[in-house]
């Protein structure tokens, strides 16, 4: 029965599509960044090889989930949710001695989180880290009983859970969604088509700015970015996003803005991270620490577009 | 059939918890495969520091490298002085100097003259969460009477926040154990051979904290 229920799964045209997709398109990128490094030694390449390496990551966990079980995914996504707080956790000089104590909340708070998404229990899933993880944590430092500098550690340790666990959460989330009639993609389209778009954005920001990039649009933060590269990214992204979303439900309009918004979402991501890392001091030793933010980096725009698309998408379709 | 325990405990179960859950980072470990007999050198901050090491360990190596542990707080009670023996493959020493049989330079010289190797902590306890203390001299006298033997000096950092003196609840964090390449002393003074240590460990501990100018004007 089982056997016959998974032959069903895979005959979906759309997953088998998807998943011939991402493989095609992951060799194509590894290929070309390949040959241009060959080719342009001088040309820095790490950052688009980095990206490259997460996509396959992320590739795998998707393929993994739609061919083994879901539950591969919920687990993946905690894990990820855990190494990602705990390096911030770890790099942060806003978080005292006294509250390692404290931290471990934090890290109970990501099972929690991903039980709740695989459940699709939708309201607990929406409150538990803004709401009681947002009571839960101040009053576990108050009866540590240190207050010196207390109030940064109060705001700062809730931050830290909404930045690495609530919004990267959402992507785990997507899957929990139920069956809309005439959708076949389902929630493994939603996840596809948002994680597909924040990384091919960040290349295109990437590579805009290397082609054209003249006018810095905040270099005090992160001076490579450009105006340049900025608005010829986000262009190109709602593009991409306007002929993706038949992994969506969305009319060609709907997909339109919504890819606009992922766009804008995904660089805010970037240069929130980027500044959180220059004020620790990373930003300019960050190359020669070895894995010192490494992960952040990674998840630095999704863990914006995340949230933004999944409740963009919500409000359109699941309401 | 120890042997065996000690190599699934350390080199499967002790080494994916510390990297998966606890998240440590090994850098540059492959230069333990390259000496067969060494004295790991290293900084102490915590009992994670020694399972740390163990499991960086391939299994081969590990029923023949043995921890120094400070017999007045590891021998205390009858239980606890086997549960270190068996199962961190330890060898129990004083640490008040004292003649004869115990001496503890000459337990620690014994294990060498057999083949096998040693991990020792030259700070001599735990001390603070991630500070370093002083080098104890035992560790000069100890190369002094075995030149022939190569020491890899190695730098953890992270581990007094995961795990510190005093603390019993285990707290993740990202934490970096960097290894420097195998090396012969080069003086036979237990003094310069001390000092040639602590050298190394600080070397690896500016790298550990990105200092690399410092390292590559050397």
């Amino acid at each position: 029965m089982d056997l016959f229920n998974s032959e069903k799964y895979l005959a979906n045209k759309e997953v088998i599509f998807i998943i011939l997709l991402i493989l095609g398109l992951l060799v194509t990128a590894t290929l070309l960044f390949f040959i241009w490094g060959k080719l342009k030694p001088a040309a820095n390449l790490t950052e688009l090889k980095m990206r490259t390496k997460s996509w396959w990551i992320m590739a795998a966990i998707f393929i993994s989930a739609t061919i083994i079980h879901p539950v591969v995914s919920f687990v993946a996504f905690a894990l990820l949710s855990f190494a990602a707080m705990r390096e911030i956790a770890s790099i942060s000089k806003n978080v005292r001695d006294e509250d390692r104590r404290v931290i471990i909340w934090c890290y109970i708070a990501i099972p929690i989180q991903y039980f709740l998404a695989y459940k699709g229990w939708f309201n607990l899933f929406m409150i538990f880290i803004p709401v009681i993880m947002y009571v839960w944590i101040p009053f576990m430092l108050v009866i540590r009983g240190i207050t010196t500098e207390i109030g940064r550690s109060m705001s700062v340790l809730p931050t830290q859970l909404m930045l690495t666990v609530f919004s990267i959460s959402h992507l785990a989330y997507l899957l929990s969604l139920p069956e809309i009639p005439g959708f076949h993609a389902g929630g493994r389209g939603l996840l596809l088509f948002v994680v597909f778009l924040t990384e091919i954005n960040d290349v295109f920001q990437f590579v805009w700015g290397k082609l054209f990039g003249k006018n810095k649009i905040i270099p005090k933060i992160s001076p490579n970015k450009t105006w340049e590269g900025f608005v010829g990214g986000i262009l190109t992204t709602t593009l991409i996003g306007y002929f993706l979303r038949f992994l969506t439900p969305m009319n060609g309009c709907e997909a339109l803005i919504v890819s606009f918004l992922v766009a804008c979402a995904g660089f805010i991501g970037d240069v929130v991270v980027s500044a959180v890392k220059r004020d620790i001091g990373l930003k300019d030793t960050g190359n020669l620490i070895p894995g010192h933010g490494g992960l952040l980096d990674r998840i630095d725009s999704l863990s914006m577009t995340a949230p933004i698309f999944f409740y963009l998408i919500y409000n359109l379709y699941y309401v | 059939m120890r042997r065996v325990v000690l190599g699934i405990v350390y080199t499967i179960l002790m080494r994916n918890f510390l990297r998966i859950i606890v998240g440590v980072k090994f850098k540059n470990a492959e230069v333990l495969k390259k000496n067969k007999q060494f004295v790991i050198v290293c900084n102490h901050n915590s009992h994670l520091d020694t399972m740390a090491l163990l499991s960086s360990l391939s299994s081969g190596q590990i029923a023949k490298t043995h921890p120094v542990a400070a017999g007045d707080y590891f021998g205390q009670s009858p239980v606890r002085a086997f549960f270190t023996r068996y199962f961190v493959n330890a060898v129990l020493i004083p640490r008040t100097t004292t003649k004869g049989e115990q001496n503890p330079i000459r337990v620690m010289s014994e294990v060498l003259k057999k083949g096998d190797s040693l991990i020792l902590f030259p700070e001599g306890s735990r001390g603070k969460p991630e500070k370093m203390q002083e080098f104890r001299k035992g560790i000069g006298l100890l190369m002094k009477m075995n030149p022939e033997v190569h020491y890899i000096p190695v730098f953890m950092k992270g581990m007094g926040k995961v795990l510190p003196r005093g603390e019993k609840l285990l707290v993740p964090f990202d934490t970096y154990v960097f290894f420097g390449e195998p090396t012969l002393c080069k003086s036979n003074d237990m003094n310069e051979i001390v000092s040639e240590i602590e050298k190394a460990i600080l070397l690896l501990k500016d790298e550990a904290f990105g200092n690399v100018v410092k390292t590559t004007e050397k």
